[in-house]
């Protein structure tokens, strides 16, 4: 027997065992395969319902006025009483119209042009100029086909009253980041649980092994912090990896949410932030007494992320001083970045200051747990 | 060789001094009893020498290989069960073992078969794919056991490997540690079952962090009352006077001699008795038990 051991202990890879016995762990305990497997659908459809998912019936546009003529406001009366948009402003300058759809605030928005009553009461061609948001084709096709009507209709009116012409409906196409409201929560419902869940789970593994004693014969083996931390932090990674997954499957096949990304480029840097999750959890876990001070420990980071990342309040608009707290949190930068990739359609090389950052924080977290925990007990 | 050498071996956890300044030392192959009232520090002292806890002071080396300096090589002699159940309760008997078996180099297949020859050994093997937490107390105390032994150490110490376990299993438990110790296995155990402490070869009182007695069982107990007592039944009075004596009692029809060494005394005091013309019916030494020599000392 003694031969083989030795010769073993030399072989020495123990990370395999460590992350078998952890997903046993994992998969055996109820509470934790509910946690992982319900909380992403369970937010996503909690958002999904309560940020609207599918609107039906009227399309929120924009209109700009640059006439301010008769024709102009019979026009806008128009829309209104087709009951198809539901005008939620009416600027002054083109830019204001073409910004309110680039932000995502409306499907589109419709320029009246400067000369519009003028070129009706000479019977001239004039134009209608529609700027919507190509991010959602389906929604595009059903707006110009409403101007279109209301246009028509326009049409007929202004011809009985002055004489022949045309009205030509000219589209413009911008990309927002999408429309829906539902789709642009995506990124902060993510992180949310990209970083709750597996944070949470992981911060209580060390110290539960402490607190119920298994720690003392763990250590008896010649297991290094290495060991250690790798084991959990594979087994765990394996066990929340579909948390990404489900909650993007989930607000897909729910909401019917469109993302313009590569579900590769999503998926990459839902992964790297999951790892910077787990590695602040284990740091964490590292540090806490107990599992009750873990859980808190989690909680409160996770509400620091919320306030400071730009998932309620887009940290533009914070005072500078919460704006440089956001560049300590790494859920900030996974906003960022998911927020490109998915409603903007960038490629990942354009998001790899994003990436580079959270990969630091996971390797400072995993330096810091590895230098702190201690194969002792007492 | 010896198994384990500690050396003013201390402990303090804040002010409070839990193991002060001990010196062990445990021979290879001995069965070594380490026992003590609550809280004396028996714990401590065996966490020390397992690596688990840094000592305050002093140094520990098992079959010289300092512990707190090269922790690694030393855990490979080293087996150890802790006081309290330690194991993977969401984990089956079979996956405890074969998990330690694997953390300590076993391959798979090696750490499979490891197990079913310790699970047989230690009467497991029908509860081989029972939830650890779903045993009971002594087939807890078995599997801690098994688990113990998955690398083959030359050292097992053994935190009350007994304790609230019933009769029959501690005698088998007995004879367990009596086959590991004939394969040449140092243990060193703690016990507040004086019975079984008397199956030791060698035992240290421990009382407040300090050893206050060591010895084979029978030297301590010579030590605690101060020489063997023998038992006399004769017809007449006994008197015995010699410097060997240190005192006569009489007590419910027998007398008790309290004597150097019983032994060597018991065909003097015949002899001595047969001279003075007393009628000698029996003499013989008295069981004295482990706990009387221990409270004795504890007393004082
Ligand atoms: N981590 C710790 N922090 C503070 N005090 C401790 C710690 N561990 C042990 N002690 C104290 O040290 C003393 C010795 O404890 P220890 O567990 O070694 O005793 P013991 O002889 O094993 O007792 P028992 O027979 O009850 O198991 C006790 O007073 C205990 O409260
Ligand atoms: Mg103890």
């Amino acid at each position: 027997m003694q031969p083989v051991i030795q010769e073993g202990v030399k072989r020495g890879f123990r990370i395999i065992p460590i992350v078998e016995k952890e997903v046993k762990q994992l998969i055996r305990d109820p509470k934790t395969v509910l946690m992982v497997l319900a909380m992403p659908v369970l937010i996503t459809i909690m958002f999904g319902y309560g940020y609207g998912g599918k609107e039906v019936g009227q399309f929120p546009i924009t209109v700009v006025n640059l006439d301010h003529g008769e024709g102009s406001y019979k026009f806008i009366d128009d829309l209104k009483n087709s009951r198809m948009f539901k005008i939620e402003a009416i600027y002054n300058t083109r830019g204001e119209g073409f910004a309110s759809v680039y932000r995502g605030e409306v499907y589109s928005s419709v320029v009246i042009p400067p000369t519009f009553t003028e070129d009706l009461m000479m019977g001239r061609v004039t134009r209608i100029e529609v700027i919507y948001d190509a991010s959602n084709p389906q929604m595009a096709k059903i707006i110009m086909q409403a101007v279109g009507v209301v246009t028509q209709l326009y049409q007929e009116w202004a011809a009985e009253r002055f004489g022949t012409f045309a009205i030509k409906p000219v589209f413009y196409t911008v990309y927002g980041p999408s429309v829906s409201k539902v789709e642009n929560f995506m990124p902060g419902v993510m992180a949310m649980i990209l970083q709750m869940v597996p944070t949470s789970l992981i911060s209580v593994s060390v110290c539960r092994e402490r607190e119920r004693g298994t720690f003392e014969q763990f250590i008896m083996t010649p297991i290094t912090v290495f060991d250690v931390i790798m084991g959990k932090l594979v087994a765990y990674f394996g066990a929340t990896i579909s948390d990404a997954a489900l909650t993007l499957v989930t607000a897909m096949l729910l909401f019917d949410v469109r993302l313009r990304g590569s579900f590769f480029d999503m998926v990459v840097v839902s992964t790297v932030f999951l790892l910077t999750s787990l590695s602040m959890g284990l740091f964490i876990s590292v540090f806490s007494k107990n599992q009750l001070q873990a859980y808190q420990a989690s909680i409160f980071s996770f509400i620091l992320a919320t306030l400071f990342s730009g998932f309620l309040y887009p940290v533009d608009v914070l005072s500078p001083f919460a704006q440089t707290v956001a560049g300590l949190i790494p859920m900030y930068y996974f906003i960022e970045a998911f927020r490109a990739v998915s409603l903007k359609g960038w490629t990942l090389d354009m998001v790899t200051y994003e990436l580079a950052v959270m990969m630091l924080f996971t390797v400072a977290f995993l330096a810091m747990a590895m230098k702190f925990l201690k194969l002792e007990v007492g | 060789m010896l198994a384990i050498e500690t050396v003013e071996l201390t402990k303090a956890f804040g002010d409070f001094v839990a193991v002060n300044g001990i010196n062990l030392k445990v021979k290879a192959g001995e069965n070594f009893g380490l026992l003590g009232p609550n809280g004396a520090g028996k714990t401590t002292t065996i966490r020390m020498i397992a690596g688990l806890i840094k000592p305050s002071r002093g140094s520990v080396r098992v079959f010289g290989i300092d512990v707190t300096r090269e922790r690694r090589e030393a855990l490979k002699l080293i087996g150890y069960m802790p006081q309290k159940f330690s194991l993977y309760e969401d984990l089956t008997v079979e996956e405890n073992v074969i998990l330690y078996a694997r953390l300590f180099g076993l391959s798979r297949a090696e750490a499979k078969e490891r197990a079913r020859e310790l699970l047989k050994r230690f009467l497991l093997w029908e509860f081989r794919n029972r939830l650890a937490g779903k045993l009971s107390g002594g087939m807890k105390q078995r599997l801690a056991l098994s688990v113990s032994l998955v690398h083959d150490p030359r050292l097992l110490m053994l935190d009350e490997p007994t304790a609230g376990v019933d009769p029959p299993l501690r005698r088998k438990f007995w004879e367990f540690f009596r086959e590991l110790n004939k394969e040449g296995k140092t243990i060193l155990i703690t016990t507040h079952y004086m019975d079984e402490a008397e199956n030791c070869n060698r035992l240290a009182l421990m009382s407040r962090g300090r050893i206050i007695a060591e010895g084979t069982p029978r030297e301590i107990k010579r030590r605690a009352i101060g020489g063997d007592l023998v038992e006399i039944i004769a017809e007449g009075h006994v008197r015995l006077r010699a410097e060997w004596v240190k005192s006569v009692e009489k007590r419910d029809g027998r007398f008790l001699a309290l004597v150097d060494d019983a032994a060597v005394r018991i065909p003097q005091i015949i002899r001595e008795l047969e001279g003075q013309g007393v009628k000698v019916i029996s003499v013989a030494p008295m069981f004295v038990s482990l706990e009387e020599a221990f409270i004795r000392f504890l007393g004082d």
